[in-house]
């Protein structure tokens, strides 16, 4: 009865997830095709109930169940309530993906929650083993949403995403081996109890490297980010969407209790990661410049957004864990508002070509100033979450050793870079142009639109007034 | 003296903005720019009562407020607090700022001839901006006020400029941007190691201004540094002085003059904020560099100006040159030279504006700055050409006119410096003969020799113009006459700075 008793402490959320799931399976064998919309709103209530049961969760003391396996304690509530919340967002914006294939979409969304599960379960991994089996659950059913479009380009992007998972996941794989040869054990405490006796040699080292860079698949940073122009390209953009922010962030969870227990007595790796996330962001913002197709930008902009997440976790301190934290509830709510902004765009027979944004600060202003809070947002510019977010974050660093100075020099001169290519979305749908026809965008998609209106919303509040959300992120962090 | 709040001070026009922007105003012209003038002269007022009601003898800080949110302060897990304040020296650039915004908001009419509602609520959000990087008292909100500038900057020069002015709108921010970059990182350490000598987390400047004697001497100079780089970038010292011309001669003559007059302004401000009243010390190791790039600023864009045929850029690059004197001032380190430095300040503020002004207005009717197209218009702008005459022999620097009393007590702060700069400073000397070779040139070329064909139907200034015009050189008469009645309000901040000096 232990196994029962474990579930009901801790695994209710992810237990409701997988009950939608299965629902949903059933479903879509009995139901007719004109019943598609239910398919939507069942997710939504499936994710409702999920969070509201995050609050039976027991996090207090810190529990661990199913034999050390699953742990749960504020720091993973945290990080499930964002999932939670952001694909709560997300799935709001799938309407036009669903659409064009209707007969799917009660598998369309039973794999968005299983990649909520996966996530979900991720987080609260105490092991490699159930690391890596939510790592996969995720990837999974990534897969399937990536080809899910029509045409043959989706499924060239999801073939590129497979074979490089495949070999980042091998990598991840590699290193644990090598961690499981010298220590004995997979679970992150015992792991971490082992060396707090024995010194850690050059081989525990490279296994960590070994680990995290398998890790970097997911993130999106150099060596395996070369998949994310094009996936982010050619798959169903309310997809980009799930997948530029709950596999980021349940990874960034991971990571960082990665480098706090297991992998926290490798110097070297502070090194390699930092030096990554440096690489990432100078590649990341130097290609985004040429960039003409928005969502190619975005995908730069998101691979250039962890490298900075990245350099502040790399530096393992309860304060940097923090900044990280309210950095992620920054980004996913500008992340969600750019993207909903895109897909307001689609739906609206544009194309992601940003020449075409010209004359939208006219035709819809209201429109263009949420859009550009967003896009400010993320460029770092004041009064948006966005500018305290990255004040939080460098001073982060910047208390970290002056070792560390150099790095965040290079880093800061990337930002540099990065307003450029973002102030120049702005600056087209400032243009005034009469060759491009710009029609006033026709409001087929009013819960993309509200889901707009309300990241740019938040987006300004938490920049006004951030204190006491970050607030809760030191509470977090300070308990993980 | 309660019911003058420094919150509706810096934030009036944020709402008037809202409003502009909100469908509440409807595309009316006219509606749209009386009620921005409307608005403008009353805070324009309201500052003035400021002053009346200041007390300059008294130490510290006046009308000091801090702004909660909900029980809790605005960044409060990092000690930050928006907390405002005015000591006299942010006194004196709030009271310029109020004006030059009325007057460039008067300049607008004939400027602006599309998007009303955008521009008008750009600019009361950049006035928003700049006031708030004047009164604030704590340094990230300093910061965050800085960067804000950019936004509504941005779309005044790109939005209404001429063919280039996308691109020199982008230079701007970037340049901008990167100098901010390094200011933040040196923010971002006074703020870490003021925590790891005393403890506690703040921002606020009397308190990091206590500790920060305490730093270790090379990490003073290491920030300081840091912060004058980004100081630089705005003010601008030479090297990073090449956004300048391309903002200006592409913005838009208001624009152009809210630029010249206030955000150059910022730069200097920034300067006496951080690197003098935080780190005293550090800054009397780095002024005997800074006097060099302060004469290479003097010469060398006065030597550039006089190169020019635009005379957008030769207004453009003598600010550079003003700059350079006002660095100088503040590089001799004593009352005098300080004095000198903040007068000019003023004294450029609103020379430069005027002299924008007056080439806005020619190049209005004439279509055209190349100064070898223009010629003779003295005959047919008659008034035009007397207050030209009068704003550039201020600019030259005549007796009893502003322009005078800035550079005067900048030479004569440098010569009686401490820090022996008397060759450095008869070097700069020269800028009297060469502004006055450029500024006459301009005046020459486009005022006298002969008219040509096409310019002979030209209509002389309007009443708009007259007005803009005539309340620049009121102030630049009165102060010329009385400089003290600035000077006396920003002493004690320059006696207060002297002091942390003379340890």
């Amino acid at each position: 009865m232990d196994f029962l008793q474990n579930i009901t402490n801790i695994m209710l959320p992810e237990m409701t997830i997988v009950a939608f799931i299965l629902l949903q399976i059933i479903l879509s064998m009995f139901l007719d095709m004109k019943f598609y919309k239910l398919a939507k709103w069942l997710t939504v209530l499936g994710i409702f109930l999920a969070t509201s049961l995050c609050t039976k969760v027991q996090i207090e003391p810190i529990y661990y169940g199913f034999k050390n396996a699953i742990i749960s304690d504020n720091y993973t509530i945290f990080f499930k309530g964002l999932i939670l919340i952001s694909s709560f967002l997300i799935v709001f914006l799938t309407k036009k993906t669903i659409s064009s294939r209707r007969n799917s979409a009660f598998q369309f969304n039973a794999l968005i929650l299983t990649v909520i599960l996966g996530a979900l379960t991720l987080v609260s991994a105490n092991d490699f083993l159930t690391m890596f089996i939510s790592m996969e659950t995720l990837g999974f059913a990534m897969f399937f949403l990536i080809a899910f479009d029509k045409g043959f380009k989706s499924k060239e992007a999801t073939f590129k995403y497979l074979i490089i998972s495949a070999v980042a996941s091998s990598i991840f794989l590699f290193g644990v081996s090598y961690l499981y040869g010298i220590t004995g054990h997979l679970n992150f405490s015992l792991i971490y109890e082992y060396f707090l006796e024995k010194n850690p040699t050059l081989l525990y080292s490279m296994a960590a490297i070994f680990i995290t860079c398998g890790l970097t698949f997911k993130l999106g940073v150099i060596p395996f980010a070369n998949w994310i122009l094009d996936i982010y390209e050619d798959a169903s953009t309310s997809v980009v969407t799930l997948l530029s922010i709950v596999p980021k962030v349940a990874m960034f969870g991971i990571l960082a209790r990665l480098l706090v227990f297991p992998l926290s007595y490798s110097f070297e790796l502070t090194f390699v990661l930092v030096l990554i996330a440096v690489v990432t962001a100078i590649w990341a913002n130097v290609l985004a410049i040429r960039q003409k197709n928005i969502k190619r930008l975005l995908a730069c902009s998101s691979s250039a957004n962890a490298a900075y997440v990245l350099f502040t976790v790399s530096l393992v301190s309860v304060f940097n864990l923090s900044t990280v934290l309210f950095y992620l509830v920054a980004y996913i709510f500008m992340n969600i508002g750019v993207f909903a902004a895109v897909i307001i765009l689609e739906s609206s027979e544009f194309s992601n070509k940003l020449y075409e944004f010209k004359n939208f600060a006219y035709t819809n202003p209201v429109f263009t100033l949420c859009f550009a809070t967003c896009i400010l947002g993320l460029a770092g510019f004041p009064i948006t979450a966005g500018f305290i977010s990255k004040i939080y974050l460098f001073s982060a660093i910047a208390r970290s050793g002056l070792v560390f100075l150099p790095f965040l020099i290079v880093l800061m001169i990337t930002i540099v870079v990065s307003v450029y290519y973002y102030l120049r979305v702005v600056k087209f749908m400032f243009e005034k142009s009469d060759t491009v026809e710009s029609e006033v965008i026709a409001y087929k998609t009013s819960s993309a639109i509200v889901i707009l209106y309300c990241c740019a919303a938040i987006t300004v509040v938490l920049g006004i007034f951030p204190s006491k959300i970050i607030e809760l992120c030191q509470l977090m962090a300070y308990n993980i | 003296m309660d019911y003058l709040s420094i919150i509706v001070l810096i934030f009036s026009p944020l709402i008037a903005a809202a409003l502009l922007f909100s469908s509440f105003f409807k595309h009316n012209e006219v509606r749209i720019r009386r009620f921005s003038k409307g608005f403008a002269s009353l805070h324009f007022l309201y500052t003035i009562l400021f002053l009346v009601f200041f007390n300059p003898l008294k130490d510290g800080i006046s009308y000091y407020k801090e702004i909660t949110f909900f029980g809790s302060d605005w960044i409060q897990p990092l000690g930050l607090k928006m907390a405002f304040g005015l000591d006299g020296l942010s006194l004196l650039m709030v009271i310029l700022t109020s004006f030059i915004f009325l007057l460039a908001l008067i300049a607008s009419k004939s400027n602006i001839k599309s998007k009303h509602k955008f521009y008008y609520s750009m600019i009361f959000l950049l006035q928003t901006a700049v006031l708030g990087v004047f009164c604030a008292r704590d340094m990230f909100l300093f910061f965050m006020f800085w960067e804000l500038e950019l936004v509504p900057m941005y779309f005044l020069i790109g939005q209404w400029g001429d063919k280039k002015a996308k691109a020199s709108a982008m230079k701007f921010v970037l340049y901008t941007f990167f100098g901010s970059l390094f200011m933040l990182l040196g923010i971002l350490l006074l703020h870490f190691y003021n925590f790891a000598t005393y403890g506690n987390l703040t921002g606020d400047f009397s308190q990091i201004a206590i500790s920060t004697p305490e730093f270790p001497m090379f990490m003073q100079i290491v920030i300081s540094i840091l912060l004058l780089i980004g100081f630089a970038v705005k003010m601008p010292i030479v090297p990073l002085h090449t956004w300048l011309p391309d903002a200006h001669v592409d913005a838009p003559t208001p624009v152009s003059m809210i630029l010249a007059a206030i955000l150059l302004k910022m730069g200097a401000f920034g300067i006496i904020r951080f690197n003098m009243q935080l780190l005293p010390e550090a800054f009397k190791l780095i002024a005997p560099v800074l006097v060099i790039f302060a004469i290479v600023n003097i010469i060398y864009t006065a030597l550039v100006a006089y190169s020019q045929t635009d005379l957008k850029k030769i207004v453009a690059y003598s600010s550079i040159s003003n700059m350079g004197i006002v660095l100088l001032g503040l590089c001799s380190l004593n009352l005098i030279g300080f004095s000198g430095a903040v007068f000019q300040m003023i004294a450029h503020g609103v020379i430069s504006a005027g002299l924008f002004m007056l080439v806005g207005i020619i190049y209005i009717r004439t279509k055209t700055r190349e100064i070898i197209e223009l010629g003779g218009l003295g005959a047919v702008m008659p008034r035009l050409m007397g207050f030209g005459l009068i704003l550039s022999l201020a600019a030259v620097g005549l007796p009893l006119l502003v322009g005078f009393v800035g550079e005067f007590l900048v030479f004569l702060g440098a010569f009686n410096s401490d820090l022996d700069i008397k060759i450095y400073t008869g070097l700069a000397i020269f800028i009297l003969v060469l502004s006055a070779a450029y500024m006459l040139r301009l005046l020459h070329k486009t005022f006298w020799a002969n008219i040509f064909e096409k310019w002979q139907g030209i209509k002389d200034i309007t009443n708009h113009e007259f007005v803009v015009l005539f309340a620049l050189i009121l102030v630049v008469g009165f102060f010329g006459v009385f400089p003290m009645a600035i000077i006396e309000i920003v002493q004690p901040v320059l006696t207060n700075i002297l002091q942390f000096l003379q340890i």
